[in-house]
């Protein structure tokens, strides 16, 4: 069952990862003229459709990793990375747990700061959440991912 | 440059700001509201140790306390004078948690030390 819930989680984090690095790419890499690459497109998304798709994800990840697999890491995967030494990953998981509460708790100031119509006075703010947020949510990724490839559920 | 704002920004700021501040202290110093026993699925008032050999995890009572701390000063924010709240800064809604990250990548340093 856990291992159900832990695909479940990373593909709600994927979608997380992608809607979070389209709307930082829109705010800090614009595109100025009509877009005609793919990278170009990527970053001429209107960010503000994304923001309460954004939010939900973040939630609902956030959720299912910190109640429903949390306690069983602690309980079968934290030991025995304790016993092979892995200290810096157990650090960096760490972090991620801390993060991930850090970035909840700027939630409602990034629904506000992204709320239509945008405000143009906030637009240093918004970018500096969203940037925030998106560094937060990559860092979770990848710490998961490597954590899930040195010992994942059931090895 | 002072604006008026409404409640919800000076609560949305404010509960960002407290929350992190917060939540780092209760991370510092172990203050949680409550401790979870995942081995036999039981919880505990505040800090205590592991029962029966087990393990004992804070994380949920560090969110507590900084849950209900930031939502108490977040909502008694809301009620301040408007010439007090209009001089709130938005970037701390930003510039406060990420003083959080960098607080934590320093309590957790010795991880990466070793």
């Amino acid at each position: 069952m856990t291992t159900v819930l832990l695909i479940i989680h990373g593909l709600l984090a994927v979608a997380l990862l992608g809607a979070i690095t389209h709307q930082v790419a829109s705010v800090w890499l614009p595109a100025r003229k009509p877009a005609g690459s793919f990278v170009g497109r990527f970053r001429s998304v209107p960010g503000a459709s994304y923001t309460n798709a954004i939010i939900v994800l973040y939630v609902c990840t956030a959720a299912l990793g910190g109640i429903a697999i949390y306690p069983e890491f602690r309980l079968s995967v934290r030991p025995a990375l304790e016993q092979l030494g892995l200290w810096k990953a157990l650090g960096a998981f760490d972090l991620k747990e801390h993060f991930t509460v850090i970035g909840l708790a700027t939630l409602p100031a990034y629904w506000h700061f992204w709320r239509q119509p945008l405000s143009e006075q906030h637009a240093r703010t918004r970018a500096a959440l969203t940037a925030l947020l998106a560094f937060i949510v990559w860092w979770n990724f990848l710490v998961g991912h490597i954590l899930n490839d040195i010992r994942g559920f059931g090895s | 440059m002072t604006v008026p704002r409404s409640s919800y920004s000076v609560f949305a700021i404010a509960f960002a700001v407290t929350f992190a501040v917060v939540y780092s202290i209760a991370v510092w110093k172990n203050y949680a509201l409550f401790t979870y026993h995942p081995a036999t699925n039981e919880f505990g008032l505040g800090v205590e140790k592991p029962r029966e050999g087990g393990l004992a995890m804070y994380w949920y009572g560090w969110m507590a306390t900084a849950g209900i701390a930031a939502s108490v000063a977040s909502l008694a924010a809301c009620y301040l004078p408007q010439r007090l709240t209009s001089r709130l800064w938005p970037g701390l809604s930003w510039a406060v948690p990420l003083a959080a990250l960098v607080f934590f990548a320093w309590l957790l340093k010795g991880y990466f030390l070793r």
